[in-house]
């Protein structure tokens, strides 16, 4: 039944003539596009009785005795009858065992179709669902935490240690770089406007608040949403998938003492060390360009950032990283166990994961702000 | 048989294959040939290099030496618009099912139908529905996705998605792991069934013992980087040689044999 590949098979057509239909070329997946045109725009014989003539068919494929099937399913149903001749032995068999399988115009079924209406409520249902979630994951986090804090040392610091040197030295390079480059700007454009007015001097009040204040805080917390709780999602998500997390659970092993409080406390730790580093980095930037632009020496610059930037502007920065920590690894891990089944489910929970705790971090930034205003720090 | 064999047509040729990864010597110059309509199964144990066999083959892996003709062109350092050619005329049915978890079992077998002819949505979705039922499966499985399967069942489905173009040459990797020995069985049947109807040749790697009784035509035994035997089932069996012996005459083979009697 195999075509042979030397002669190039003719397609597949049919021809109608009195109450029989001539049949012929290549009844095969690869030439059954014009036959399927003229089977649409056919008009069949009145004929009470059809045959269908097969002799100069050159080839026949599950598919092609598919379509003649439907023809056949077609015509019966409109209450003719119907014979088939001059099938070879192979094509009878298949012929055989298409109608074998009962397939007939119910056989292909989709997964039912989400109206608008039900599709808004599923959506809503289900955010309402991942938010609950969220709450009792952080729950179950603490729950979790309780024993680390009456016996320290039962913790799995060496995993700490490499989340410390996955999530926080290695980001240093992408992170310095940024913040660097956000000093830069910053000092640009702001040095522009103070220079207008002889206060370029300034610029060290303006790069030194709003970099160790605001900006470095959460800069480095969106870098890291993007590097490393992208990299939890994926990594939980894919152990999901691969059942990796059932087999930890089955050997007494909690998924949240392996694989979510290492994530955390090495996050943690590693925010605010990454903070700093970006206050550093951002400020030197600042530095930089006031001195190749403003004319402000790096010695007045640090000199003048002594005086506008208290000790309190720093430490707000800081102890914010701690917090923004927390958002990301804990939104990381848990949308990785929101993982089910597939590798696209995996793509999309790390979309959501990233899109989530960037959203959050900045809210929680905002939130602070108001806060601080009105504690008047 | 040597000489009835030289009369049929030679669709897989492999020769003086040598496959090395790093130090290890896989293949070390393998050479057999599958011909048109039999049903080849390669054994032997875990790590001989079955699947990269069968790898190589399916032009996913290049060996270090050799070569390789399926109907009768190289494979080996295959052109890409070539090996699409060729590829429309295998399936593959893998270990795990590779089914696409973002799709339906009735997309995902009619995913290579969609890709390689125009036909109508409509005729797609039918032909595919005929594979699954093919297969055996109930239709109401073509609206599943592949997540919400058993191992069972996604062999199957599996299965028609690399008979989705009617290939005359199927690949199939340890066909019946993962299945209930019942499943097993109609999963055997159902390669015969398909085998002598639609002409199929097929190449399957396996460890199953019964299985190979009952649908292979040829068995070739692979281990220490080369064929150990060659032959029907029986002959291989009925063998002297201490490697065959080794792997044939273990108790679930001689159980297996007892069935087959």
């Amino acid at each position: 039944m195999a075509q042979d590949n030397n002669h190039k098979p003719q397609v597949a057509s049919l021809r109608v003539d009195d109450h029989t239909i001539q049949c012929s070329g290549a009844w095969t997946v690869m030439h059954l596009h014009g036959l399927e045109r003229q089977i649409h725009g056919l008009h069949w014989p009145a004929a009470e009785s059809i045959h269908f003539d097969l002799h100069d068919v050159s080839g026949m494929d599950t598919a092609g005795a598919w379509v003649l099937r439907r023809s056949m399913l077609q015509l019966e149903q409109s209450g003719r009858a119907v014979t088939v001749g001059g099938l070879t032995p192979e094509a009878e068999t298949l012929l055989e065992l298409v109608v074998d399988t009962g397939a007939g115009p119910g056989s292909v079924v989709k997964p039912p179709h989400v109206g608008m209406l039900e599709g808004v409520g599923r959506a809503s249902a289900g955010h309402m669902a991942e938010h609950v979630g969220l709450i009792a994951f952080v729950g179950e986090m603490a729950l979790a935490a309780l024993p680390l804090i009456i016996n320290p040392f039962r913790g799995r610091w060496r995993m700490v240690l490499h989340e410390l040197a996955e999530a926080g030295y290695k980001a240093m390079p992408i992170v310095g770089l940024l913040s660097f480059l956000l000093g830069v700007v910053i000092a640009y454009q702001g040095g522009v406007q103070l220079r207008l007015y002889g206060a370029s001097v300034f610029i060290a009040d303006l790069v030194g608040i709003s970099m160790l204040r605001e900006l470095a805080p959460m800069i480095t917390a969106i870098i890291i949403a993007g590097r490393t709780g992208s990299a939890y999602t994926a990594q939980i998500g894919t152990m999901k998938v691969t059942e990796e997390v059932d087999a930890m659970r089955t050997m007494g092993i909690e998924p949240m003492d392996m694989l979510v409080l290492p994530k955390v406390l090495g996050l943690a730790i590693a925010l605010p060390l990454l903070t700093i580093y970006a206050d550093i980095m951002g400020v030197l930037g600042g530095m930089v360009m006031s001195s190749a632009m403003l004319g402000v020496s790096p010695i007045t610059f640090t000199d003048r950032l002594s005086v506008a930037v208290s000790i309190t502007t720093i430490m707000i920065g800081i102890g914010k990283a701690p917090v923004f920590a927390l958002i990301v690894a804990t939104v990381g891990c848990y949308q990785g166990f929101l993982v089910a089944g597939s590798a696209e489910s995996v793509g999309r929970r790390t979309t959501i994961s990233v899109v989530q705790s960037i959203l959050l971090v900045i809210v929680i930034d905002a939130v602070f702000s108001v806060l601080f205003s009105k504690l008047g720090i | 048989m040597a000489q009835a064999q030289s009369e049929r047509e030679v669709v897989v040729e492999v020769r003086d294959v040598t496959t090395r990864f790093g130090d290890r010597v896989v293949h070390n110059g393998i050479s057999l040939e599958v011909y048109r309509g039999e049903i080849l199964a390669v054994v032997g144990g875990s790590g001989c290099g079955k699947s990269t066999l069968l790898r190589e083959i399916v032009m996913l892996q290049q060996p270090t030496s050799g070569s390789i003709r399926v109907f009768g062109s190289e494979v080996t350092r295959q052109v890409q618009s070539k090996a699409l050619d060729m590829r429309r005329r295998m399936g593959v049915l893998f270990q795990y099912g590779a089914m696409f978890g973002g799709l339906t079992v009735l997309e995902n077998v009619g995913a290579p139908i969609r890709e390689h002819t125009n036909l109508s949505h409509d005729l797609i979705d039918e032909i595919a529905a005929v594979k699954i039922g093919l297969t055996g499966l109930d239709p109401g499985t073509g609206a599943l996705y592949p997540s919400q399967l058993s191992g069972g069942m996604r062999k199957r489905a599996a299965l028609s998605r690399a008979m989705a173009l009617d290939p005359e040459l199927l690949f199939l990797d340890e066909p019946s792991s993962g299945l209930d020995p019942i499943s097993a069985d109609a999963l055997d049947e159902l390669v015969l069934h398909l085998k002598a109807s639609l002409g199929l040749t097929v190449v399957m790697v396996t460890h199953d013992m019964d299985s190979l009784w009952r649908a292979a035509d040829r068995v070739i035994l692979l281990g220490e980087g080369r064929i150990l035997g060659m032959g029907t089932m029986e002959q291989l069996a009925n063998s002297d040689d201490p490697g065959v012996q080794h792997f044939f005459q273990g108790p679930r083979a001689r159980a297996a044999r007892l069935q087959h009697a």
